[in-house]
């Protein structure tokens, strides 16, 4: 299991994989504050995107049927936005109505402390709030990928 | 806003060594207890083939009869049977010690680990220096609170994002610690902002000011948010706990 984890961080590069996830908290779009450490117990996916990434939607929009489907499992869905200006965010959450908070980093603490260096990126945490997977990059071609290491998580 | 984190973590260096020595130390204690716990293992494994062998003894003795009559054979089953039974009392007695030894064990580890975060605190905020932050709420039907911005001389020194549990927990009558952290002794300014919602569901921001001498001893403040009931307005303020 180490093994495998440590052979995916090498393959991928991404310090955080098999490491706690780092705790936040942040506004939502929707009013009130989240933070991640109350969702310990659930897998949860975190999706960092900007507004002026195409791909970004098309995430959010396949992460919304994914939530929909797999939240009575125990996930959680959140959208980390990480725009200087909110206003894209807040047109995107009044037009899409998806089902899982968008939060809001403009200082981009969180986007730091994940270590975010390309937009969309998709981490999953599994329910004992390490970090499992991460995704650089969004294509319809990888979701069935993406779906199966979600169940996995989701039946540990 | 991001959430900052535990104000331990501005002495982490400090907070890692300490939790390096008390991760050797519980390793070296755990060590025997663990090759203990093994040894102790065993003997559920090897009474099975030792309470075999002497059902397996017996058949030589069964053997020399001329007579090959079962009898012998069926002599021997229940004293196997018999055998088997006390080995398998005996494994069931092993495996309950061994369960009241781990919790035993486990209730120690607890108790380590609480001593150690007591002494970590006592080592990164000495009492003559130490300065504390709390924050209550009572009631909380005027003000819903999103955030509290903490500044001690004009510099912030904790920034917290509540949660709507959280805030059910302080309406609660919980009270939390927004920070700890060290002074020296003399005269210090506290300034303390609350942002949320307040009445109609408006946004609401305020300020509390507090000017306070900190001696020898460790200084503990209270932030309070009230509920003044006849002007139907939160009310802020910050408690000296002398």
């Amino acid at each position: 299991m180490a093994t495998a984890v440590l052979a995916v961080a090498a393959a991928t590069g991404y310090a955080l994989l098999g490491h706690e996830a780092p705790d936040f908290a942040l506004h939502a779009v929707g009013g009130s504050n989240v933070r991640l450490s109350e969702h310990r117990g659930d897998v949860v996916v975190l999706s960092f995107w900007g507004s002026r990434c195409g791909q970004c939607r098309t995430q959010l929009a396949a992460l919304d049927r994914s939530f929909k489907t797999y939240h009575p499992a125990g996930l959680q869905v959140f959208g980390i936005d990480v725009d200087d200006d909110q206003g894209g965010a807040l047109d995107f959450a009044r037009t899409q109505a998806l089902g899982f908070p968008l939060l809001l980093d403009p200082q981009k603490a969180v986007a730091r402390s994940y270590l975010v260096d390309n937009l969309p990126m998709t981490i999953l945490i599994d329910r004992a709030g390490a970090v499992r997977q991460v995704h650089r990059d969004f294509s319809s071609k990888f979701e069935p990928a993406y779906l199966q290491q979600l169940r996995v998580l989701l039946n540990e | 806003m991001p959430h900052v984190a535990h104000p331990l973590r501005f002495l982490a260096p400090q907070a890692a060594a300490l939790r390096l020595v008390a991760l050797v130390l519980g390793m070296l204690w755990l060590a025997p207890l663990s090759a203990w716990a093994q040894s102790a293992a065993v003997p559920p494994a090897t009474a099975a083939p030792a309470a075999s062998a002497p059902a397996g003894a017996s058949t030589p003795k069964a053997q020399p009869n001329p007579s090959g009559e079962a009898p012998a054979a069926s002599a021997t089953a229940p004293a196997a049977g018999a055998a088997g039974a006390g080995a398998a009392t005996e494994a069931a007695t092993d495996t309950r010690g061994l369960d009241q030894d781990i919790q035993g064990l486990k209730k120690d580890v607890v108790d380590l680990n609480r001593d150690l975060f007591v002494l970590e605190e006592e080592l990164l905020f000495p009492a003559n220096t130490q300065v504390a932050v709390f924050i209550s709420m009572d009631v909380g039907d005027f003000f819903q609170l999103d955030a509290v911005t903490l500044k001690i001389d004009q510099k912030e020194v904790a920034n917290y994002l509540y949660t709507p549990r959280e805030v059910e927990a302080l309406a609660k009558g919980g009270v939390q610690r927004l920070y700890i952290g060290n002074l020296k002794a003399g005269q210090h300014e506290l300034v303390a902002f609350f942002s949320g919602q307040g009445p109609h569901e408006r946004d609401y921001r305020r300020g509390a000011t507090l000017k306070f001498e900190k001696g020898i001893g460790a200084k503990y403040l209270e932030l309070k948010i009230n509920d003044r009931q006849r002007r139907q307005q939160p009310e802020f303020e910050i408690k000296d706990w002398e």
